[in-house]
């Protein structure tokens, strides 16, 4: 009778712990969470924040005020991925976009999609607008830097551990000539352990 | 009360083995309608939560097989994320197939499938026209097959998985990588003992030899002497890949027999793979002045087979633990009531089912075949023999995959 009894306790305990429930909470979207190890929002913006911080702290920017007497104009370029995850890349170029933006040092150029968009906005307005509020062709910015980059990753694992190593790397370059006036680098290293038991 | 429930888990558990067998059936029925068929029946199916690993692995195939790469990767998408969860163990799980049923454990996939679901995502990605998404799934690739090695062992270790690799370098232009990946596959599979595909032997020379590693390259030269030195210019590059077949599904061994006493009935189910003669049928390029036929990498068949093989000797003392703690049960419950003990003894024997799941739609063997050719088209000759004419462009790199189960040509093609 003692083991029918551990057998239907078993199957009950079998069935209340396959059983779970979905709960949702709102939270903060600056709130730091990492459920995977794997590179998500709060690492694309940090990494987008320091790296911008520290391309506008050097030299180059000082001497193109110098030598031009304007601020520089700046276009964010691709970044590649050559991570083992499939990262957005639009994410972290957004954000970088914006530290640039806000920074107030440099000016910013739309990215080559938009700029078709704009321009296919005043190709109307060169057909369709006033004559005083029209827009007219040949007047735009051209940017005097382009940054282009890449993510990459080194995963070094043992059993249920592993440690993910981010190194992203940027470099600013000099549209006229194809100098490279700064070159960044920034690492992220996550030690991941990965639970033996689930529910 | 009792009763009432042991029917219940009888029922439910007979439902496992019934989705099973609806599995089983269509995976066999892809050999004479085609995928897009297959998979509408199979997206009918209310596979329970343990067997979604198993569902998605073949409906995302399946969409891969009908042209449809985005539902194919967001499909395998999900079944690599539940096997990746289910790497851990459940002890709830554990507790219902100890007790009751190898069925009540969730399907977590075999080495094979930890790796093949990279492969067909890594395929997809590169039809979709997104050569770095292809390339994230060969990385990842890699990481799942480092995890499943194991000394003197090729468990997980696929040959076709670092051919892919190799290729998604070769058009990446990272040729040091495209080599590497080349001589895993070759060490792949000079270790199962087959025969080194001719296109396989061409990276390895075409690769040492663009690369300057000249040590390598003389040594490849001295290995494959029948093959011409690679010239500095390539010409247009098509690789070919070739899905022949479906792999084999399992069956179940029982055995019933009556306890020494003839008191009560036990039995032992084990799964198994019927014994089948394997036709592997190749593809045919065919241009003006040369042919080249696809020749296999990877014998999809055989490694689902060892992995099972792997696994046989701790279900086998799962299933004889589990019938002689069933007899045991049963005999005590007996003596307080004969009627319950029947009953129960019954229940044990009906939920006694062997675990058939598997990703039984993956193909059943992978060919490969390389051709440089200057002409700007090329026939394929697959196993259907309706010829389909392919248009390369000058100085283009292109991936093509064919399959015996229909009639999709998958065309990748950069400049």
């Amino acid at each position: 009778m003692k083991t029918q009894k551990n057998l239907w306790a078993a199957l009950a305990v079998t069935f209340i712990l396959t059983a779970c429930s979905t709960s949702v909470e709102r939270i903060d979207a600056q709130e730091q969470i990492d459920l995977s190890g794997a590179w998500n929002d709060t690492d694309s913006q940090l990494v987008a924040r320091e790296m911008i911080d520290d391309s506008l702290s050097r030299p180059w920017i000082v001497q193109f005020v110098t030598q031009t007497g304007k601020d520089p104009a700046v276009i964010v370029g691709s970044v590649k991925n050559l991570s083992h995850e499939h990262i957005n890349t639009n994410t972290f170029v957004a954000n970088m976009e914006r530290e640039l933006i806000n920074s107030g040092k440099v000016q910013f150029v739309a990215s080559a999609v938009a700029r078709q968009e704009v321009r296919a906005e005043r190709g109307d307005q060169d057909l369709n607008a006033t004559a005083e509020s029209r827009n007219v062709a040949r007047q735009e910015y051209g940017a005097d830097f382009m940054m282009q980059g890449q993510i990459n990753t080194i995963i070094d694992m043992e059993g249920k551990t592993q440690v993910r190593y981010y190194q992203v790397n940027l470099e600013l370059i000099s549209i006229k000539d194809n100098r490279k006036v700064w070159v960044g680098e920034k690492k992220i290293k996550k030690l991941v352990r990965n639970s033996r038991l689930r529910q | 009360m009792q009763k009432i429930l042991l029917i219940v888990v009888i029922v439910l558990l007979s439902g496992c083995t019934a989705y099973q067998r609806d599995s089983n059936r269509l995976a066999t029925a892809l050999n004479t309608q085609s995928p897009e068929r297959v998979l509408a029946q199979l997206q009918d199916a209310e596979p329970k939560a343990r067997d979604n690993a198993q569902f998605h692995l073949n409906k995302g195939l399946l969409a891969f097989l009908t042209g449809d790469f985005d539902s194919a990767i967001t499909t395998l998408s999900l079944a690599k994320k539940e096997m990746s969860v289910l790497e851990a163990t459940s002890i709830s799980e554990n507790v219902g197939a100890g007790t009751l049923s190898e069925t009540l454990r969730s399907y977590s996939g075999y080495p094979t499938d930890r790796v093949m679901v990279h492969n067909i995502l890594a395929l997809s990605y590169l039809f979709k026209n997104e050569l770095e998404g292809a390339r994230v799934e060969i990385l990842q690739a890699d990481i799942a097959m480092k995890k499943l090695a194991e000394k003197d062992s090729l468990n997980g270790q696929l040959a076709s998985a670092h051919l892919i690799a190799g290729i998604v370098y070769e058009l990446l232009n990272e040729q040091s990588n495209a080599l590497i990946s080349y001589r895993f596959a070759q060490d792949i599979i000079t270790q199962r003992v087959m025969p080194l595909p001719l296109g396989l032997k061409q990276a390895l020379l075409r690769m040492s030899f663009k690369l300057g590693a000249e040590q390598q390259f003389v040594n490849y030269q001295k290995r494959f002497p029948d093959l011409p030195k690679p010239s500095q210019k390539t010409d247009n590059q098509v690789f070919v890949l070739y899905f022949d077949g479906v792999v084999s599904h399992k069956v179940e061994r029982t055995v019933v027999l009556p306890s020494q006493n003839f008191a009560q009935l036990i039995r032992i189910s084990m799964p198994d793979y019927p014994r089948v003669e394997q036709r592997i049928r190749g593809a045919q390029l065919r241009l003006s002045k040369q042919q080249v036929r696809t020749e296999i990498v990877e014998n999809v068949d055989d490694l689902v087979r060892e992995d099972l093989e792997r696994e046989t000797p701790s279900i086998l003392l799962l299933t004889t633990t589990r019938a002689l703690a069933k007899y045991e049960l049963v005999r005590r419950v007996t003596q307080k009531d004969n009627l319950v003990g029947l009953l129960l003894n019954l229940a044990t024997v009906a939920t006694e089912n062997a675990d058939l799941r598997s990703w039984n739609m993956l193909p059943g063997n992978i060919q490969f075949g390389y051709l440089e050719t200057t002409e700007n088209e090329i026939q394929i000759n697959g196993f259907n023999d309706r010829p389909e004419k392919i248009n390369i462009l000058k100085g283009s790199k292109n991936m093509i995959l064919i399959n015996s189960l229909s009639d999709h040509v998958f065309h990748y093609q950069q400049l």
